[in-house]
């Protein structure tokens, strides 16, 4: 079990991160989704003890009963793999181009679990299996670039997976991919995550992969937690403007053209992420929020039923 | 497959020859290099003596041969330990950071300021002079080299992704460094290793010929050169024929590691 409580990064005079309060169990499947520059991938770094060596990690991030926040990197490293790994956006650039990948993966075994070559290559085929690589055999003595990038991001789960982890972040684990494989892959992180009752962090731009692959979902805002709740109740019903502005802008079919036949613009949010420094005091979307009110740039709102929005708080 | 540059094939083929011939010495020279023959001293090219005799009636091809040798095996183990040393100093540097990192790279600042040839004067002062003090030398003046180069191409593979990868599957600085970090520093390292095997051949022959490294009868180019400089008049050749030797083994290691370079960076090679 992973519990963060007002667990904030910053970096410089920004807050990548702020206060966010999070309770993972064993075979959660929770999406994170938000603009890019609003602190998904912070957070999911700050989870793993490996933001960068200029961000201040505050707050409390507890492990099961490990206090991980201000831990050195020693400590991290006992826990990393084996309690929280992570698979990353870029699959080619996350490979060593001079390894072999049955070696990639083979080595977190040796290393950390003892394993002696041979129980280690035994223990990497069954992974290569269990995430879906064909003739895992051949693809063991295979370097990088000859295989496909989803065979790749596979092999990052395979090596990922490892430890056993409690808890598997993916960072944009598809969107190096194209959309066939990216659903596959979608697929393979929900079906492992459900096999091994082990909790799934499903960061992503892609809500529709978000919707298919996890159960609970929080939305990000100039890193805010501004909206969580149950996957499908957040997506059919979207309470704070952010999120309802982010499925807004969507292409569906009904708003791709006019009734006279002319192509219509694709809705958008106003405005884009103001940089870390600059973002308003009280509530993170001011600025660009379209039912804004007097005191949402400087006062924070408080959370009502998983939302933070100063339009919640009024209504109830 | 491209063709490979000019520069990387003449030093190939140089350096093969110079090699070649060290390793040849080792079981066959046409005299042994130290015989003495005093009545054919200064004898001309011959098919006899193909470069003819030095001073003391010795075949000179036999010298340069054995003398190849030494300068191949000084270089060697120089450039070897010099570059163990001063590589396992750099990926130490870049794993840990910091300030052990500053207090290395600092101190590899210092022994740069520090003239390679004092060093192994006062070193032949101490331990008097042999090929042994030749050799921890030009071992010590590589080591800030490799230092250097190793921690810069270790910084840079620190920071992509499959490092970040390994260290989210838990692996620690010191295996990141073995298995990830030190393969892929291979190149810039055989690169600057194969530059400073030319450097190597020219410091040995220098302190060779001040008389700080091979002492007679050991052969060496440099030592070869020291003699014939008094017998300039009376033999040009004898100081010739090391000199050309010195050349040859300098400029080849010098092209070889240009090429290699080349080929290995392929920014460099796109601009060609």
């Amino acid at each position: 079990m992973i519990k963060a409580s007002k667990l904030s990064v910053s970096l410089g005079a920004g807050q990548a991160v702020r206060d966010v309060s999070l309770l993972v169990r064993p075979g959660d499947r929770i999406g994170v989704v938000g603009e890019s520059g609003c602190g998904k991938t912070m957070l999911g770094l700050a989870m793993i003890g490996m933001t960068p060596a200029a961000a201040k990690v505050s707050g409390s991030l507890r492990l099961d009963n490990a206090e991980m926040v201000g831990a050195d990197e020693k400590s991290w490293q006992v826990q990393r793999a084996r309690r929280v790994a992570m698979v990353f956006q870029e699959p080619m650039a996350a490979l060593n181009p001079i390894k072999r990948v049955g070696d990639t993966v083979m080595e977190p075994l040796i290393i950390h679990m003892g394993l002696s070559r041979a129980q280690a290559r035994e223990c990497a085929l069954s992974l290569f299996e269990e995430v879906g690589i064909p003739d895992p055999e051949a693809r063991f003595r295979q370097f990088p670039h000859e295989i496909s990038g989803g065979q790749r991001q596979r092999v990052l789960i395979a090596l990922a997976l490892t430890c056993d982890p409690g808890l598997l972040i993916a960072d944009e684990p598809t969107t190096a991919l194209d959309a066939n494989v990216a659903l596959r892959i979608t697929e393979l992180l929900a079906r492992l995550a459900r096999d091994r009752t082990m909790a799934l962090l499903f960061i992503s731009h892609d809500l529709a992969a978000v919707a298919r692959s996890t159960e609970d979902m929080l939305v990000m805002y100039g890193g805010d937690i501004v909206e969580r709740g149950k996957t499908a109740a957040v997506l059919s019903d979207p309470r704070h403007p952010y999120t309802q502005g982010l499925l807004s802008a969507r292409p569906r079919p009904e708003n791709v053209r006019e009734t006279d036949g002319r192509r219509k613009r694709l809705p958008t949010i106003p405005g884009a992420v103001p940089p870390l420094a600059d973002l308003p005091a009280g509530c993170r979307f001011a600025g660009r929020c379209p039912v804004e009110m007097s005191q949402c740039a400087t006062v924070r709102p408080a959370e009502r039923e998983g939302t933070i929005c100063h339009q919640l708080e009024a209504a109830t | 497959m491209t063709r490979l540059p000019v520069n990387l094939m003449i030093g190939a083929v140089l350096v093969g020859l110079v090699v070649a011939t060290a390793a040849l010495s080792l079981v066959w020279t046409p005299y042994d290099h130290t015989l003495l023959n005093i009545r054919d001293k200064f004898a001309p090219a011959s098919p006899v003596h193909w470069l003819g005799t030095d001073q003391l009636g010795r075949d000179v091809f036999s010298q340069l041969m054995a003398a190849a040798r030494n300068s191949v095996a000084v270089a060697l183990t120089a450039v070897f330990i010099g570059g163990s040393i001063g590589v396992s100093l750099g990926l130490l540097a870049s794993a840990i950071g910091g300030l052990v990192e500053d207090i290395v790279m600092r101190l590899a600042d210092i022994s740069f300021a520090f003239p390679a040839l004092l060093f192994a004067i006062m070193l032949a002062a101490v331990f008097g002079p042999s090929l042994t003090v030749a050799v921890v030398a030009i071992a010590f003046i590589n080591i800030p080299v490799f230092a250097r180069v190793a921690r810069a191409s270790a910084n840079q593979i620190w920071t992509r992704e499959y490092v970040f990868a390994a260290r989210a599957a838990g692996m620690g600085r010191f295996a990141i460094t073995r298995d990830h970090v030190l393969p892929n520093i291979a190149a810039p390292v055989i690169v600057q290793a194969t530059i400073e095997f030319a450097i190597a051949i020219l410091a040995e022959a220098a302190l060779s010929y001040l008389g700080l490294g091979a002492q007679p009868p050991a052969p060496s180019w440099g030592r070869m050169l020291s003699e014939a400089q008094t017998l300039m008049y009376l033999a040009p050749q004898l100081a010739i024929y090391p000199g050309l030797c010195i050349v040859v083994a300098v400029l080849g290691f010098s092209l070889l590691g240009d090429g290699l370079r080349d080929v290995t960076d392929p920014r460099l090679v796109r601009e060609r």
